[in-house]
C-alpha cells in the first residue's frame, strides 16, 4: 500500500510537471497565437485545423512531418546531453551548419563509390566537423574554465559566417543564379521512400535517439552526466573526473549536431545556401525543443514531432489563408517565453517573493 | 517580564517534525542557552526566532507582541540579531568595514546652511564610532585590522559588534562554541557577562554542557523536537542535563578498549603541503604513518587544514609536495576512483555535497564511486539488477529508514543519509578508511551504530583515519590522535596520556613539549 501511494504521488507530480511545463507554455502561446491571428481577420479555429490537417491528417502530411522532425530529434538531443549534466552548449547551430557544409562539399566530389559507402561517408565527414568544431569550447571549458555558454554562443556567428564567405568564394557553384555550393552526387543522396518525402535518414535519427535513451538510463555514462548536471563536487568525489566527461559531453553533442547538418543536407536541401537551416535554424529549433522536452530523450522526440507538425503545417498556411507564415515565428517565440518561465517558479520560488512582497 | 515566548511553535519539513509545539520563554537580560544533540532542532527554532524559517504553526510573541517574521530584516527591525554558526564576514575589508556595512555614513556638508549628504563615505566617522562601540564593550579589536588576518575568536566578536551597531537588544548566538579553542570560549563567556550588565538578552544554543554551566542563567532542554525541560542553571548540574538531553541515563559513549594494532604500516603520508586556489599555503608538511588495524584521530579546531587533508587524501586536491604511501606504493595525487580501487574507503566530510547526491535515487548513491566493479557494471553497462539487490541488502543490514526505496536521498534525515555512506564504505571492507566528521550532525543513535561500526573494521584490520572536530568522539575511539593547528602538525598524543586538556592546549597551538611542561 505504501510502494503503491508512494509511486502514485510520484506520478502525479510528474504529470503535474509535464502539464505546467510542457503543456500550459504551447497552449498558452497558441492562445495568444490566435488572438492575433484575430487581429489579422481570419478564424484561429479553422487556422488552427488547417494546419494539423496539412501535417497530420493525410498520409503524405505525416511523411513530411516525419522527414522534417529527423533533423530536429537530433539537434533536440545534441542540447539536452548537455543540459542534463548542466553544461550549456548553445553551439548547436554552428556546429550543424559545419556539418552541413562540409559533408555537402565531400558529397559533391566523390565519385565512383557505391551509394551506401558515399552516403555514410558524408555523414561521417558531417559528425566529424561537428565534433571538431565543438572541441574548441570543450578544451577551453575543461581545462581554463571558461563559460562554454558564451564561447558556444559566439561560435556560431563565425561559424555562419565563415561558412557564408567559403560558399561565396571558393565553393560556389558559378551555375547557380545564388550563392550555393553545387549539388551533392546522387549517390550521396538519402532516396525517398516510396512516394512521400520520408527518407533512411528519419530512421537514423530515431535510432540515435534509443541510443542516447540507452545511455542516459542504462550505462555508468549515463550515470556520471546525471551526477555531474545534479552536483558536480559530487561528481568529482565520486571519480567521475568531470573535466574529462565535459569534453566527451560535448563531442557527442557535436557529433549529433554534424549529423543533423549532414542528414538534412542529403535528404532535404542537397547543397550549401545561405538559408540551408532555414528559420530559426535546425539548432535554434533544437533548443526549443529540448526545453519542451524536459531534456529528456522521451521527451525531446515527442517535442521534436509536434514541433515538426507546426513548422509543416505552418509553411502551407499562406496558400489557404491570409495569415502570414510569420505567424509561425510568432508562435515559437511565444513558446520560448512561456517555456523559460518555469526556471524562474522553480529557482525563485515565485510564490514566495509574491509573499514576501506582500508584507 | 519576558522578551520572547513561543506557544506551540511547530516546523515540518515535509513529514519530518523538526519542532513540536515548542513552548518557552526568554526573560529580559538573561543569558539563555538552548541545549540538545545534534539534529534535536536547536537550528530550527533559532531561525524561525529570526524569521530565516516561517513557522508552521505556533506563535512568536516578542514583548509581549504576537508577530510575523518575513525575513530577518523584520527581526532587526524589532532589535533581533543573530550570529550564524559559519560567520558572514567580507574576509578582504577591515573590521570597521564589516561592522558598517549596508549602513555606511555619508559624508555631509554644510554651505549656506543647508544639509547636503555626499555620496561618499565619511571614513573617519565610521571609524570614531566603531572605535567607540569596541571601548564600550571592551573588546580587543583593531578596527583598522583586516578581517582575512584575524583569528576566529576575533571574528566572532567582530559579528557580534555588528549586531550591536544595528542597536539589537535581543542576540541570538547558534552554536557559537563549535570553532572556537577552550580558550576563546572563556573570552566569549567574559563578553556575554559584560553584554548581560548592559541589558542585553541573549539566546545561546550549545550541545556541550561545560558552556552551559558556565554561561548561561536558565537552560531549555530540546529533544527530537520537542521541549523537554526548563531549568534554572543553579538548580542542575550536567549529568542531570545530560539525561534530559539524551532521554535515558548516559552511557558513556562507545569506548575503543583492546589493542589491535599491529605494527604494519599500511597508510604513510610524507610531509605534504599544498595551497588553495588563492595560493595560501593550507597544508605544511603533514606526514602521519597509520597502522593495521589502528584508528589514528586527527584532532583540532575546525578550519586549520583538516578539510585540505582530507581533499587531498581522497584525490580532490594535489599536493605540492610530498607523498602519500599505500604498502610502500606511491599513491600521491591519484584520482578518487583509482583511489578507492585501491581499496581506500572514503567518509567524506560534507555529506551532501561529496558523499551523496540529493537529487539521485537511493539506489543510484548505493553504488555511487564503485561502478567500477564487475558486480555494478559490465564493460560500462549499469547492472540494475544486481544494483537493486545490493542495494535492498544494505538498507537491511544497516537498518536505513527510507519512506520509499525508489525515491531520492533528500527524503532521508541526516542520520540516514549518512548511513547510506557508512554502508557503501564500509561494506567493502577496505583497508584503509578515511572518516571525515563522520558523526556530525546526526542523531544519538545513528553516531552509537557508526562508532560501532567503525570499531567492527578495525578489528577486522582495516586502518581508520578519523578526522574529527568532535573530541568527545576522537578521544573515545582512538589508538593515538595528532593534533592539527594551522595547515601542520603540532604534536602527537598516545593513548596513555591522552587528555581532553592536553589536546585541547594542542589545539590551541601550544606545542607538544610546552604543552607537557604546564
Amino acid at each position: 500500500m505504501t510502494m503503491f501511494s508512494s509511486y502514485h504521488i510520484a506520478w502525479n507530480r510528474r504529470l503535474k510537471s509535464i502539464f505546467f511545463n510542457s503543456i500550459l507554455p504551447v497552449l498558452a502561446a497558441f492562445f495568444l497565437g490566435a488572438i492575433i491571428i484575430l487581429f489579422v481577420g481570419e478564424n484561429p479555429i479553422s487556422t488552427y485545423y488547417q494546419m494539423l490537417s496539412l501535417s497530420l491528417f493525410h498520409l503524405d502530411g505525416i511523411l513530411r512531418t516525419l522527414h522534417v522532425a529527423a533533423p530536429l530529434i537530433l539537434t533536440g538531443l545534441a542540447i539536452a546531453i548537455t543540459f542534463k549534466a548542466n553544461i550549456f552548449n548553445m553551439g548547436v547551430e554552428g556546429q550543424a551548419l559545419l556539418g552541413g557544409f562540409f559533408a555537402g562539399i565531400v558529397g559533391a566530389q566523390a565519385r565512383n563509390i557505391s551509394p551506401t559507402l558515399n552516403v555514410a561517408f558524408c555523414l561521417f565527414v558531417g559528425i566529424a566537423s561537428g565534433m571538431a568544431f565543438a572541441m574548441i569550447p570543450a578544451i577551453l571549458k575543461a581545462f581554463f574554465h571558461v563559460n562554454e555558454m558564451v564561447v558556444t554562443l559566439m561560435l556560431n556567428y563565425a561559424a555562419s559566417e565563415s561558412l557564408t564567405f567559403l560558399s561565396e568564394g571558393v565553393f560556389r557553384d558559378n551555375a547557380a543564379g545564388y550563392v550555393a555550393t553545387p549539388v551533392i552526387r546522387k549517390s550521396a543522396m538519402f532516396l525517398k521512400l516510396g512516394r512521400g518525402d520520408l527518407t533512411a535518414f528519419f530512421f537514423i535519427s530515431f535510432s540515435i535517439f534509443i541510443l542516447m535513451y540507452f545511455i542516459m538510463k542504462y550505462t555508468k555514462l549515463g550515470y556520471e552526466i546525471i551526477a555531474i548536471g545534479k552536483n558536480s563536487q559530487f561528481a568529482e568525489a565520486i571519480g567521475a573526473r568531470v573535466h574529462r566527461k565535459i569534453i566527451i559531453i560535448m563531442l557527442l553533442s557535436g557529433g549529433i549536431s554534424g549529423l543533423a547538418g549532414a542528414g538534412w543536407m542529403q535528404s532535404e536541401r542537397f547543397r550549401y545556401t545561405l538559408n540551408f537551416s532555414g528559420s530559426p535554424g535546425l539548432g535554434w529549433d533544437g533548443m526549443l525543443i529540448s526545453l519542451l522536452g524536459a531534456h529528456d530523450p522521451i521527451g525531446v522526440v515527442i517535442a521534436a514531432l509536434f514541433y515538426s507538425a507546426l513548422k509543416v503545417g505552418m509553411s502551407k498556411i499562406e496558400l489557404f489563408t491570409e495569415v502570414p507564415r510569420e505567424i509561425v515565428s510568432v508562435i515559437q517565440g511565444l513558446m520560448i517565453l512561456f517555456l523559460s518561465v518555469r526556471y524562474i517558479t522553480y529557482d525563485a520560488r515565485l510564490r514566495d517573493i509574491f509573499r514576501r512582497e506582500s508584507i | 517580564m519576558n522578551v520572547i515566548e513561543t506557544v506551540g511553535l511547530t516546523k515540518n519539513f515535509g513529514t519530518f517534525v523538526a519542532n513540536d509545539h515548542i513552548d518557552f520563554s526568554v526573560k529580559e537580560g538573561e543569558i539563555k542557552a538552548i541545549v540538545g544533540e545534534n539534529g534535536a532542532g536547536k537550528t530550527t527554532l533559532m531561525s524561525m526566532l529570526y524569521g530565516l524559517l516561517q513557522p508552521t504553526s505556533g506563535k512568536i510573541f516578542i514583548r509581549g507582541q504576537q508577530i510575523h517574521f518575513r525575513s530577518p530584516l523584520d527581526a532587526i527591525h524589532l532589535g533581533l540579531g543573530m550570529v550564524h554558526q559559519h560567520f558572514k564576514l567580507s574576509p578582504s575589508l577591515t573590521i570597521y568595514e564589516n561592522i558598517v556595512l549596508g549602513t555606511e555614513i555619508n559624508a555631509k556638508i554644510k554651505p549656506f546652511g543647508i544639509n547636503i549628504s555626499l555620496p561618499i563615505i565619511d571614513i573617519h566617522k565610521e571609524k570614531e564610532r566603531i572605535e567607540a562601540l569596541i571601548n564600550e564593550y571592551g573588546m580587543h579589536l583593531d578596527p583598522d585590522a583586516k578581517v582575512m588576518d584575524i583569528s576566529i575568536g576575533a571574528k566572532q566578536q567582530v559579528e557580534i559588534l555588528k549586531m550591536l551597531y544595528r542597536d539589537v537588544d535581543i542576540l541570538i548566538l547558534d552554536e557559537p562554541t563549535a570553532v572556537l579553542t577552550p580558550q576563546e570560549v572563556d573570552t566569549l563567556a567574559i563578553s556575554l557577562k559584560q553584554l548581560k550588565e548592559r541589558k542585553k538578552t541573549i539566546i545561546i544554543s550549545t550541545h556541550k554542557l561545560q558552556e552551559v554551566m558556565d554561561m548561561s542563567d536558565s537552560v531549555t532542554v530540546i529533544r527530537a523536537g520537542r521541549v523537554v525541560g526548563n531549568v534554572a542553571t543553579a538548580d542542575t548540574n550536567e549529568r542531570h542535563l545530560a539525561q534530559m538531553m539524551v532521554g535515558r541515563d548516559v552511557v558513556l559513549d562507545v569506548h575503543n578498549t583492546d589493542n589491535n594494532t599491529s605494527d604494519e604500516v599500511i597508510y604513510e603520508a610524507q610531509d605534504i603541503s599544498t595551497i588553495n586556489i588563492f595560493g595560501k599555503q593550507v597544508l605544511n608538511n603533514v606526514s602521519f604513518k597509520l597502522h593495521k588495524g589502528e584508528i589514528l584521530g586527527v584532532a583540532g579546531v575546525e578550519g586549520n587544514g583538516q578539510s585540505e587533508l582530507v581533499h587531498v587524501l581522497t584525490g580532490l586536491m594535489t599536493v605540492t609536495h610530498g607523498k602519500v604511501l599505500l604498502k610502500g606504493n606511491d599513491i600521491t595525487n591519484d584520482w578518487p576512483d583509482v583511489i578507492r580501487k585501491y581499496g581506500i574507503a572514503i567518509i567524506p566530510e560534507d555529506r551532501f555535497a561529496e558523499g551523496l547526491c540529493r537529487d539521485m535515487s537511493i539506489e543510484d548513491n548505493c553504488v555511487s564511486g564503485y561502478l567500477f566493479d564487475k558486480d555494478f557494471s559490465t564493460n560500462g553497462i549499469l547492472r540494475k539488477a544486481s544494483i537493486r539487490s545490493f542495494c535492498d541488502r544494505l538498507i537491511a543490514a544497516y537498518d536505513i529508514r527510507v519512506a520509499d526505496q525508489n525515491g531520492n536521498v533528500s527524503q532521508l534525515s541526516g542520520g540516514n543519509a549518512q548511513k547510506i555512506i557508512i554502508a557503501r564504505e564500509v561494506e567493502r571492507n577496505p583497508v584503509v578508511l578515511i572518516a571525515a566528521q563522520p558523526t556530525r550532525g546526526v542523531d544519538v543513535g545513528s553516531i552509537e551504530f557508526i562508532h560501532n561500526k567503525l570499531l567492527e573494521l578495525r578489528s577486522k584490520n582495516t586502518a581508520i583515519l578519523l578526522i574529527s572536530s568532535d573530541l568527545n568522539e576522537i578521544l573515545s575511539l582512538s589508538d593515538r590522535v595528532i593534533v592539527m593547528f594551522r595547515g601542520a602538525v603540532i604534536g602527537e598524543v598516545l593513548k596513555y596520556e591522552m587528555s581532553r586538556e592536553l589536546i585541547g592546549l594542542l589545539m590551541a597551538g601550544i606545542s607538544t613539549k610546552e604543552a607537557i611542561a604546564r
